[in-house]
Order: structure tokens, then C-alpha cells, then sequence
């Protein structure tokens, strides 16, 4: 009879164990996000090298368990493996080294080549700011709504570094979002694209852009890195890595090193950033009426930078004589979704001119959005941190 | 409005001042790049074999 009570007594506390019996409602909530993001990673193509691993960082996060019985598992259990993996987001290692990566990646040269384009990636930041106003209205702390609205600038790593310095307790929220955001570029810009332009404005055929010398690359990234380090010093941990990466690309005697930045580093950062953050999801943090704000804000931040970066270019084209025009369809890329919001520019472009390649005169404000982006969180930072 | 609204609007304002300050100094990098370093057509080699011993002959 005892050694029966026993058994009983061990599968009680085996059941315990279990997820079954620790499951919460919202553990189901976010184990159904979570394969949602897999589900558009894989079905719809939506950013899947960010979707994949973040998804399945929600399902490991999620994955209930006995917190009480200090088993070492969840990410917020100091010393667990996701815990260490964890230091890179809340310290703010990886966003540099993705910065790195994207650098070494980036051609700045339909920048180079026409650099009005830039101040549209200057006119889209606006998005960040409206955003930053609006939190502060809805009850958010200054450093809070600082760190929500780096969400409109389209740039998950910024959003990572800003939120893990002005916000740590919004992190998983502000990653989820600004990433949920970047993949649905795709469905959030065209009907303000189409809304805000005339069907003349969106045949505009612009200048194919110059040729661009090797020196000028090369000095770009150099006088890039000193610009930033006297005018925005807090923005150096990213704009200095995105600099130093596109100086390794451009730069003709680092091959192996760039090739190492924008491939093998890049994707290793990518993985750990995606798998942590996605696992920092966990239900009992997460689920919060905060978390929504924060999606609800965030979605309003994208649409104003979107609209911002197309009204802007309407205003410069007020300016601008007959034959160097611009098309406004390329004002949404000037948020720093790199290269989607450029493809966005050109898909919608060639739907009412199949012979208009935007692509290539996109890529500019979409390069300078990049850097837009991490000026504006340098300048959040300043002022919040 | 709130003295935090108000800080917020001062800090929104002085931001999107300052992003544009920083790229206009970048277009204007950009236009000094391009007007002293202009892209220059590389010669293909023989061109420049040829200049030479026009310039031995001479």
C-alpha cells in the first residue's frame, strides 16, 4: 500500500512538472503567435530569416513550466543558458554587430549618386518622433515613449538598442512589434502609396544616376564615421559599425573580413537576437495591456513615417525643375527596412509603368532611412538615457 | 498641456531639426566628394602603353 501512495506521490509531482499542469491561458496565446510568425515566415515569405527564429524563440519561451522549482530553463532565470544568450539584447551587444554586418552589405552608391535623396530618409524619422509625442500623451515615462517610438523608423536593431538602454521592461514588446512591422511592409505601405499619389506622379521616369568612383565609396563611410562622432556621439555604437562594416566592403583589401561581417556574423547575430528575443515573449511578461499600446503605437509610428517620406517628396518635387523630379512612390522607403521597402517602391512603381525601374533610385532613401533611423536614436538617447 | 508633453514636443522638435542638420551636412559631403573626386573613366591598358611611348618618343 505505502510503496502505491508513493508512486501516486511521484506522478503528482512529475505532473507538476509538466507543462499540462502549468499551462496558463496565455501560454497558449503566445504558442499561437508564435506559430502565426513561423506560419508567415514560411507560407507568405514575410522575413523569414527574422520570423523563423523569433517564432520559435515565442514557442521556447512560452513553453510552460514550474518556475518555482528554479530548473534553469527560462530566460529570465539568472544563469540559464537563454538567460546568457539574453545578455547580448538587454546589454546592447548584438544590434552593433548586426550594424556591422549591414554595412558590409550596403551599397551606398544610388545615395552617392543623387544625395537629395537622402533628406528623404531624413523626412520619414518624422514618424519616430509623432510616435514619441503620442506615448507620452497615453500615460507612457519620456524614456518609455522614447523607446516606442524608435518603432516607427522600421529598424529592428535600433529598436533593440534603444528599448534595451531607455526601457528594458518594454524590450520584448518593442522587438516584436518593430519586427512585426518590418515584415508586413509589404501590406502597410501600397494603400498609403497609392492614397497619396496622383496617377502622373507615379509615372514619373527619374535620371539613371551616375557613375560613382571608388574613391568616393571608400570616403564615404570615413567622413560618415567622423560626422557622426562630432555631431551625434550617442549614435556612434551603431552608425560606427554600419560605417566601419561598409568601409571593410569598400575598401578592396578586406574582402575576407566583410565577407565574414555580412555573412557568418551576421547570421549568427541573427539567430541568437531573433531565438533571445523571441523567447523573452514569455506569457506572465508579455501579456500586458502595456504590450498592446505599445503594437497599437507602433503601427501608427510606421503608417506617419511611411506618409511623412511621400508628402516630402511631393514638397521637394514643388522645388525641383521639370526632368529631375522625383517619383513619390520611393518617399516610403525612407524607413529603414532594407531592401523591402525599395522592392515596395518598385512593385507599386511597375504596376502603372512596367518599363519604370524604381529600384535602384529606392535604394537611396532606404540607405538613408538606415541611417535616419540610428541618428534618431542616438538623439532619443541623449536626451532620455 | 503637461510639462512632460510639453518636454516631449521640445525634444520631438529639436530631433527632427537635428536629423536634418545631420544629412544636410552629409549631402553636402557628398557634393564636395563628387565636385573634387569626380568619377573618372579607367583607361584600359593598352591606352596607357600607347601614351607612354608617345610620350618616349617625343
Amino acid at each position: 500500500m505505502n510503496s502505491l501512495l508513493s508512486i501516486a506521490d511521484n506522478l503528482a509531482t512529475f505532473w507538476n512538472f509538466t507543462g499540462f499542469a502549468n499551462a496558463e491561458p496565455g501560454h497558449i496565446v503566445m504558442i499561437l503567435v508564435g506559430l502565426f510568425f513561423i506560419y508567415l515566415a514560411i507560407k507568405k515569405e514575410f522575413e523569414p530569416l527574422l520570423l523563423i527564429p523569433i517564432g520559435f524563440g515565442i514557442l521556447i519561451g512560452n513553453i510552460p513550466f514550474n518556475e518555482a522549482a528554479n530548473m534553469q530553463i527560462g530566460i529570465y532565470e539568472e544563469g540559464s543558458v537563454f538567460n546568457i544568450l539574453y545578455q547580448g539584447v538587454v546589454q546592447g551587444w548584438y544590434p552593433p554587430l548586426i550594424f556591422l554586418g549591414i554595412g558590409a552589405m550596403t551599397d551606398f552608391s544610388s545615395l552617392i549618386a543623387n544625395p537629395k535623396l537622402i533628406l528623404i530618409g531624413a523626412a520619414a524619422q518624422f514618424g519616430i518622433f509623432a510616435a514619441y509625442i503620442i506615448a507620452t500623451m497615453w500615460g507612457f515615462a519620456p524614456n518609455e515613449a522614447g523607446a516606442i517610438g524608435i518603432i516607427g523608423g522600421a529598424d529592428g536593431p535600433t529598436a533593440i538598442f534603444l528599448s534595451s538602454k531607455l526601457a528594458p521592461h518594454l524590450l520584448g514588446a518593442i522587438a516584436i512589434s518593430a519586427y512585426s512591422y518590418m515584415a508586413l511592409v509589404p501590406v502597410i505601405q501600397p494603400p498609403f502609396m497609392r492614397m497619396l499619389t496622383t496617377k502622373n506622379e507615379r509615372v514619373i521616369k527619374m535620371k539613371t544616376p551616375r557613375v560613382v568612383s571608388q574613391t568616393e565609396k571608400i570616403l564615404f563611410p570615413i567622413m560618415g564615421l567622423l560626422l557622426t562622432a562630432f555631431l551625434v556621439p550617442s549614435g556612434l555604437a551603431l552608425l560606427g559599425m554600419l560605417f566601419f562594416g561598409n568601409l571593410l566592403k569598400e575598401s578592396g583589401v578586406t574582402r575576407r573580413l566583410a565577407e565574414t561581417a555580412r555573412g557568418p556574423l551576421i547570421d549568427t547575430i541573427t539567430i541568437l537576437l531573433g531565438l533571445t528575443v523571441g523567447a523573452s515573449t514569455q506569457a506572465t511578461t508579455f501579456i500586458r495591456w502595456e504590450s498592446l499600446k505599445v503594437f497599437g503605437i507602433g503601427a501608427l509610428s510606421f503608417i506617419v513615417a511611411t506618409v511623412t517620406g511621400i508628402l516630402f517628396v511631393k514638397f521637394m518635387n514643388i522645388f525641383l525643375a521639370k526632368g529631375k523630379k522625383i517619383n513619390p512612390l520611393i518617399g516610403n522607403s525612407g524607413v529603414s527596412a532594407v531592401p523591402d521597402s525599395a522592392r515596395i517602391s518598385q512593385h507599386v512603381g511597375m504596376e502603372y509603368d512596367p518599363s519604370n525601374y524604381l529600384l535602384m533610385h529606392a535604394m537611396g532613401p532606404n540607405v538613408a532611412g538606415v541611417i535616419g533611423s540610428a541618428v534618431a536614436a542616438g538623439i532619443l538617447l541623449g536626451f532620455l538615457y | 498641456m503637461t510639462p512632460t508633453t510639453q518636454t516631449a514636443l521640445f525634444i520631438a522638435v529639436v530631433g527632427v531639426a537635428g536629423i536634418f542638420v545631420f544629412m544636410s551636412f552629409f549631402y553636402l559631403i557628398i557634393l564636395a566628394l563628387d565636385k573634387y573626386l569626380p568619377y573618372q573613366e579607367e583607361k584600359p591598358e593598352g591606352e596607357f602603353i600607347e601614351e607612354i611611348s608617345e610620350e618616349s618618343e617625343e
